[in-house]
């Protein structure tokens, strides 16, 4: 088995790359975190006590809100069949690709002082710098996945159930929470666990519309380095974190397996078409608000930031994009801006190449032989989902602070940070696509004399090759929106995008911090682009 | 139990059309709709059952349910795909209905035991829908929807999902309860077999139009038309010239009272065979019980169907010219 002996020597590589790199790190916080005192002292703070109360209450206010945005969607999106849905559903993909200190960026400038909101309304609504900020941002993000996954799941509901429930005597509500609602229940528990684990772990967003009395665990555990370089209070909360976020996750993974088995049911609904006529009517003008609050929802945010980007004190302006290309040094992080975008860029090439290879190996491995102790590789091959990226920047200040490896500092540090960060997200998406390559295909091109590395290569990888790139894409947009665990890591010449508009923003140079945002914004326009052309399904 | 009227329902979508004038089913009847695919015979159970809107009218005895939605219509109906609340075990599924009514929990025990028992599955009441056999299920939708003690009994193609025997079994399950409870039943179908076996009457459709209505033997033995004829089973048809009340081919002939191109119908099991018209023996099979053969009077080719012990001469030993008589034809319409 040529082939075999191939795969092993890519597996053997990534495993060691995860050994030194995540579980190493990861053992060290854990080693310090889990002291009695050291949890102790933690708890025993009214403050830390605190920021774990808030980090939960506000995980499960954004969850609320999600749901209420998100299953009007579900429901339209499911039953109906409007002009704009195509382009609706396509908008409904660009929060996932759009880098979280962007979207802060955005939400300043259009809740802050001289925000557009502000400024429109006359007043300030007080939303940021407060958990409004926080909830709204994470409801961005997340309830394109409500409506995705609740109502891909309501088109496969047989509607002869509620049919038969109709000839029964059952109507409206009733009909609706009977019958309808407990078939939904998956999708809507499975897309809620996610709101959760995302809202619990966001780092960016609670960091910059947050601030001090708003501040998450990975926001405490952040600062109890950065700013008070205080290691065992770090790991101790790291500890915390993770053992309520692995619940989270398990809960959300389990669920996740429900809503998968639920979805493997056949599209039964035909959506009801509505010609543009039909728009006047009451359902039309609920679709087409609908459709308006989603619209501005996502596009202001990012319009916010373009506008910015090109104007000061009212004026259009290039300014902002001729200082992306000045190669002087900026006293305010430290490098210049052209090297911060050639360095954003490296990161996230190098990532993509590492993150893809070994998510390829391990979904292939774990898809195609029984190894022994299979289930064990799964869990440790998904134990990086459960902990986080400041997690790991703690880690990796622990581990290689001194020789021999004395890492901290060098951007291959922040490669490897980068990897084990995205890789998580590549390997599922080239699993699921793997999944669908039936093992009998491989079997037939190998009795046609295809050697098992040949069938691989003409066969399996070609088909499965939308996940790869959906992977590959993913992976790139993880670097290059990363900013905790790069923070953590770095010495100011390898500042990158993410880390320039941090510090713009924290000494309040918005025009600048905007043009450096848009260029986030157009690479993730364009994987969200390469996303939709392999027209894999991807959240 | 009711009379059910459909009066000038119409029904057209995406270039298909549903033009019933009338139909009517009487009272504890057990009434087909017969047709093949597409041929709205689903469609016309779902006008009646209130999930689709037509034009014209419903009457449930003489009261007008036309405008009625769904859950005020007091029917019973069960699906091809059984659609059983797969969120609820067997006794919550068959109690829905009861529930939907805020029928007292005590009676609710009640019917719901009545009715598994009468379709024999007392003691089920625990499982879930996915730990029943597709013949189970069946039954299991066949309790809930008559334990509402419905008006209407409405069964789409309630059989096809299943494997032959058990499907025989179950037809006979229910035919027997809807007797027994007397209920007026439309059933639908594009199994002219288990229509046969299973109805009182049956309304043969096609294209959206209902060609034919009667009782099972007047349809098999006295089809309108061709379609009707050759929908229901094998026949001979034969294409002849009707001259003076007389349509010949070779010695056989048979009565008309058309004139000019006529075509004759009659099933195998019509022919006897011994006197009358000469014809060729080209060919027989051997059925069990029975024998088949193949027949050349004139230019017609007929094929002939008796038990052997009617045989006029010895199986084993069959002749090369036969004589032939045609008991039950018809002349169909042109």
């Amino acid at each position: 088995m040529l082939q075999r002996r191939f795969w092993i020597l890519i597996l053997i590589p990534a495993l060691a790359f995860l050994t030194v790199f995540f579980y190493y790190p990861l053992a060290l916080v854990l080693k310090e975190g889990l002291s009695a005192s050291a949890l102790l002292s933690v708890l025993s703070n009214s403050y830390y006590r605190h920021v774990i109360t808030f980090t939960i209450l506000q995980a499960l206010g954004s969850t609320l809100l999600t749901l209420a945005i998100g299953l009007p969607g579900a429901y339209l999106f499911a039953n109906y069949e409007f002009p704009g849905k195509r382009f609706l559903r396509a908008l409904l993909t660009v929060p996932f690709v759009m880098p979280s200190i962007m979207v802060a960026l955005g939400f300043i400038l259009l809740f802050g002082k001289q925000g557009f909101i502000t400024t429109l309304l006359g007043r300030d609504l007080g939303i940021l710098y407060s958990w409004k900020a926080i909830l709204l941002a994470h409801t961005f993000y997340n309830f394109p996945v409500v409506v995705r996954m609740v109502s891909s799941l309501w088109e496969r509901i047989n509607p002869h159930y509620e049919e038969a429930a109709m000839s029964l005597g059952a109507k409206g509500f009733t009909l609706f929470r009977r019958v309808t609602l407990p078939m939904l229940s998956p999708a809507i528990f499975a897309s809620a666990m996610l709101t959760f684990v995302f809202s619990f772990l966001s780092f960016s967003i609670p960091l910059i519309l947050g601030g001090y009395k708003y501040s998450t665990i990975e926001v405490a555990i952040f600062t109890s380095i950065i700013t008070m370089l205080d290691f065992r209070t770090g790991a101790a909360l790291a500890v915390i974190q993770m053992a309520l976020s692995f619940t989270f996750m398990y809960i959300y993974l389990k669920s996740l397996e429900k809503y998968a088995k639920a979805e493997e049911q056949r599209v039964f609904r035909k959506p009801k078409k509505l010609a543009l006529r039909e728009m006047l009517s009451l359902k039309g003008l609920t679709i087409a608000l609908y459709s308006l609050i989603v619209f501005i929802f996502i596009l202001a945010p990012l319009l916010a930031v373009v506008y910015d980007s090109l104007t000061w004190n009212g004026n259009f302006t290039l300014e902002f994009y001729r200082r992306l290309f000045d190669s002087s040094y900026n006293p305010i992080f430290g490098s210049d801006s052209l090297h911060a975008i050639l360095w954003s860029f490296t990161f996230g090439f190098t990532t993509v190449l590492l993150a893809t290879l070994i998510a390829l190996a391990m979904a292939y491995s774990s898809l195609r032989w029984d190894l022994p102790g299979k289930t064990f590789m799964d869990v440790l091959v998904t134990l990086p989902l459960g902990s986080s990226a400041i997690i790991i920047g703690l880690g990796y200040i622990k581990a290689f602070h001194k020789p021999p490896l004395l890492l901290l500092g060098s951007p291959y540090l922040i490669i490897a940070a980068h990897t084990v960060i995205a890789y998580p997200f590549a390997l599922r998406a080239i699993s699921s696509s793997l999944k669908k390559v039936k093992a009998s295909l491989r079997e037939a091109a190998m009795s046609l004399g295809a050697t098992d590395f040949k069938a691989f290569l003409k066969v399996e990888l070609p088909l499965a090759f939308g996940g790869v790139l959906v992977g590959a894409v993913f992976s790139f947009a993880m670097s290059i929106a990363e900013l905790g665990a790069t923070y953590m890591i770095y010495q100011p010449q390898y500042t990158t995008i993410t880390i320039a508009i941090y510090r713009y923003l924290g000494s309040r140079q918005f025009g600048s911090a905007s043009a450096m945002a848009v260029i986030l914004m157009i690479v993730s326009l364009v994987g969200f682009l390469l996303i939709e052309r392999t027209g894999e399904e991807v959240w | 139990m009711v009379r059910l009227l459909l009066k000038n329902v119409r029904l057209s979508r995406d270039g298909f059309e549903l033009n019933i004038p009338e139909l009517e089913v009487k009272e504890g009847e057990f009434f087909t709709l017969l047709g093949p695919s597409g041929c709205g015979k689903t469609t016309t159970l779902r006008i009646i059952a209130g999930f689709e809107k037509a034009e014209g009218r419903v009457y449930f005895d003489d009261e007008d349910v036309t405008g009625r939605p769904p859950y005020e219509r007091n029917i019973g109906i069960v699906f091809q795909d059984y659609a059983l609340f797969p969120h609820m075990n067997v006794f919550e599924n068959v109690a829905f209905g009861l529930r939907m009514r805020k029928i007292p929990g005590e009676e609710t025990q009640k019917r719901v035991k009545e009715v598994l028992s009468l379709v024999g599955l007392e003691g089920f009441e625990n499982r879930y829908p996915e730990q029943l056999s597709g013949g189970q299920q069946q039954r299991v939708a066949l309790a809930r929807a008559l334990v509402i003690r419905p008006r209407l009994l409405l069964l789409d193609e309630p059989l096809s999902n299943l494997d032959a025997k058990i499907r025989e079994r179950l037809r006979g399950v229910i035919k027997r309860i809807q007797r027994e409870l007397g209920i007026t039943t439309v059933y639908v179908t594009h199994d002219q077999e288990e229509a046969m076996a299973i109805s009182d009457r049956i309304a043969v459709m096609r294209n959206g139009r209902i060609i034919q209505v009667g009782e099972p033997l007047e349809l098999y033995y006295h089809p309108r038309d061709e379609f009707v004829a050759t929908f229901l089973g094998i026949g001979n048809l034969l294409e002849l010239k009707a001259v003076n009340g007389k349509a010949c081919v070779g010695e056989l002939c048979f009565e008309t009272e058309l004139d000019g191109n006529v075509k004759v119908f009659f099933r195998p099991e019509s022919v006897v065979v011994g006197g009358g018209a000469t014809a060729e023996v080209i060919d027989y099979e051997l059925l069990p019980g029975r024998m088949r053969l193949f027949l050349r009077v004139g230019n017609a080719r007929i094929t002939a169907e008796r038990f052997i012990n009617e045989l006029p001469f010895d199986p084993i030993n069959v002749p090369k010219k036969v004589g032939i008589k045609v008991e039950n034809y018809v002349i169909l319409s042109p």
